[in-house]
């Protein structure tokens, strides 16, 4: 274990550590561009320089290892004169884009530059012009002028997708990134070349020029695209989300997650959802708040015996909700005619060795393991029968959320419209539900950015998230549309104060929890 | 604000100062009266006045030689805007030179304040405040400025330009 100093604190490492990683345990700030904890080191940027003790130059802090007793500063004027003239070398070719380019307040170099530069560029040769909206494929677009060359793009495709699309071509200030002849960046996990390009080169076509990024807040959750459950930001604002950028988890997905994830955030945004619950009886389609649907509900449950009464789930929804839904049923209904409708049978195995799973359920263990909990052992074809034979006559859905990896939905929703009362909870819309006939009710549910929770993962991992924001605010998560559906009355959580400030109200919401809740637009922040 | 009371001996003697402002009220009405040429108010809205063109008032977004706007959708006006009154929507542009550009721009001008921030903020000198200070209309929706307001409104006459081009900007490899 040796110990080294860094900028005249003194920090001990692991055996074989880089400078730039010491650099990063002790929380000084470095420039990096080409360096990343996920990828081989190139030593190509020449910008995270650092000056060593008895050293005469100054070295890069990526590719050199600390050793025993090592004093290193990246703060002196040696280093700064070095990032300097780095930074200037960097910028030779490089277009004065930020008003354009979508990279701006997240770009490295923009930030080096208001650190290190606001120099007088002493080239006087005029800027070597390259392509500009390269299309490399579906999914990404390319703007050479921007590109510092720093090969992390290409080392992605060399060493964690392995697909090897990209090359760098030609030489010297006409270098360029490119896609090999015959190929285009179209891989599973293409989209993380967008993540860890450190300028504005490589832009995801889905998110281009549909915000500033300034104006977007970020939060943590966990993916609910597959069984992996990746650790995840998703970026949002009042308008909706608009991207999903993974967050390092070292347990679970690295630094990376694949391009399907990325879609998650569609299907949460208010033009996708079902936004008022809708009640269809015999004079047909009513609408109502999502609450009343579910109380109205309760009228039919409660005069339902517990044998013409099913409950079926879909492996989308959090550990608490299935065991109150489920407790529900098995104590309040008296019944254990509780089914698990699995999407793709089949495919629920395959893994493609990196992160993306065939079961694209985030939940499929928890809800097995609240499932045996409560000793239910229930099979489809058993409802299949029940249906058939006329025995089960009210059926209560909790529908996926993500309804593209669903290919069997409108078979199944015919299956179980043969049921006389169908009582369907999910957050979709849908043309599938909306053609029904007989009675129905259609009740909004809230998406897993919206609850509270625990999602279990293909390996048995247990991974909690927190509420990000509110979509639909009407929508009910399981929890309540249990209590509803069961006929209680939903309860506030109240937090015991120990103490109240004397000239406070005992209802009145704290400032912390205000701001969680709203958008305070203040200049350039959310 | 603070009501003071001034106790002092001057302030007793308030005739001449009654006295004072009456002689300025007369001196005005003769002097209208007699010489209503030389009359300080307008009829507005017959008779307009017309203020400096340094003056700042209705925005302007600027044009390029081929008429199409200037601004690059970067937001910064946005942004800067105390009182947030500017929305813009950008989509991507057919020529690359370009990329992106507005589709929608619009400036709710009952929150705007006049503060000149958003001419400020714009790195391309997109936009920028005109000498029009008039802004009656009839219902809410005229006064929300869209693109077809803020660029080609007929007193614009086509629109204005602004000095630094797309074209030249290229050549001259900024």
């Amino acid at each position: 274990m040796p110990k080294c100093t860094i900028n005249g604190k003194e920090v001990e490492v692991k055996e074989g550590t880089s400078i730039i990683e010491a650099m990063q345990q002790s929380g000084d700030r470095i420039a990096h561009y080409c360096w990343h904890p996920g990828l081989s080191v190139a030593g190509v940027c020449r910008l995270c320089m650092v000056e060593i003790e008895g050293n005469p130059r100054v070295q890069i802090a990526c590719n050199t290892m600390v050793t025993e007793g090592m004093k290193i500063n990246n703060t002196s004027e040696k280093v700064r004169d070095a990032v300097k003239w780095g930074l200037d070398f960097h910028l030779i070719n490089h277009p004065l884009d930020c008003p354009i380019c979508d990279q701006a307040g997240e770009c490295g170099l923009q930030d080096q530059y208001m650190e290190y530069g606001k120099y007088d560029p002493e080239m006087a040769e005029p800027k070597q012009k390259k392509h500009k909206v390269v299309d490399l494929g579906p999914t990404v677009v390319l703007d050479s002028e921007r590109c510092i060359l720093c090969s992390r793009c290409v080392r992605f495709t060399e060493e964690v997708s392995k697909t090897n699309e990209l090359g760098i071509f030609n030489r010297g200030d006409r270098s360029e990134i490119g896609t090999h002849d015959g190929l285009e960046l179209n891989n599973k996990y293409s989209l993380n070349t967008v993540d860890i390009c450190p300028v504005g080169a490589l832009t995801s076509k889905d998110f281009r020029f549909r915000q500033r990024v300034w104006y977007l807040k970020d939060a943590e959750t966990v993916c609910n695209g597959c069984a992996t459950g990746c650790s995840v930001k998703v970026y949002y604002n009042k308008e909706g989300f608009f991207r999903v950028k993974p967050v390092y988890n070292e347990k679970v997905n690295g630094h990376w997650m694949c391009d399907e994830g990325r879609d998650i955030y569609k299907f949460v945004n208010r033009e996708h959802r079902l936004l008022k619950a809708q009640v269809r009886n015999a004079s047909g389609w009513t609408e109502m708040t999502a609450g009343a649907a579910a109380k109205n509900a309760n009228e039919v449950l409660k005069n339902a015996s517990g044998d013409s009464l099913a409950l079926v789930l879909t492996a989308q929804y959090t550990v608490e909700e299935f065991d109150a839904i489920v407790s529900t049923f098995v104590n309040e209904f008296k019944t254990k005619k509780v089914f698990f409708w699995i999407n793709n049978k089949e495919s629920f195995d395959n893994f493609d060795g990196l992160l993306l799973r065939g079961d694209k359920n985030p939940n499929t263990k928890g809800l097995l393991k609240v499932l045996e909990k409560h000793g239910i052992t229930a099979t489809w074809s058993d409802l299949s029968a029940g249906l058939a034979n006329g025995s089960i006559k009210t059926i209560v859905v909790a529908g996926p959320e993500n309804q593209a990896v669903f290919p069997d939905f409108a078979e199944r929703v015919k299956e179980l419209s043969k049921a006389q009362n169908l009582i369907w909870m999910q957050s979709g819309k849908n043309d599938a539900l909306m053609s029904l006939t007989g009675n129905v009710w259609l009740i909004p549910m809230k998406s897993f950015v919206e609850k509270d929770g625990t999602f279990v993962n293909h390996a048995g991992l247990e991974q909690k998230f927190k509420k990000v924001t509110t979509v639909v605010s009407e929508a009910l998560t399981l929890t309540e549309a249990a209590l509803l559906l069961a006929g209680k009355n939903l309860a506030i959580p109240t937090t015991a104060q120990t103490f109240l400030p004397l000239n406070q109200r005992e209802d009145q919401v704290a400032l912390e929890a205000r701001k969680k809740n709203e958008f305070v637009f203040r200049r350039g922040s959310l | 604000m603070s009501v003071m009371q001034n106790n002092s001996e001057k302030a007793k003697w308030y005739l001449p100062g009654v006295l004072g402002g009456l002689w300025i009220t007369m001196k005005h009405l003769l002097g209208n009266l007699l010489n209503r040429k030389k009359m300080m108010t307008l009829n507005y809205p017959e008779e307009k006045y017309e203020y400096s063109p340094r003056f700042k008032g209705n925005h302007v977004l600027t044009v390029k030689k081929d008429g199409s706007l200037r601004c690059t959708a970067c937001m910064l006006c946005a942004t800067n805007c105390p009182a947030e009154c500017i929305k813009i929507t950008a989509a991507e542009h057919n020529d690359p030179h370009v990329e992106k550009y507005p589709i929608s721009y619009e400036i709710d001008i009952l929150r705007c304040v006049f503060c000149g921030y958003c001419e400020e903020a714009c790195p391309v000198d997109a936009i920028r405040l005109g000498p029009e200070w008039q802004t009656p209309a009839i219902n809410g929706a005229n006064f929300i400025y869209d693109i077809n307001y803020l660029a080609y409104r007929p007193s614009l006459k086509g629109g204005i330009q602004t000095h630094v081009d797309d074209e030249e900007r290229l050549k001259a490899g900024i």
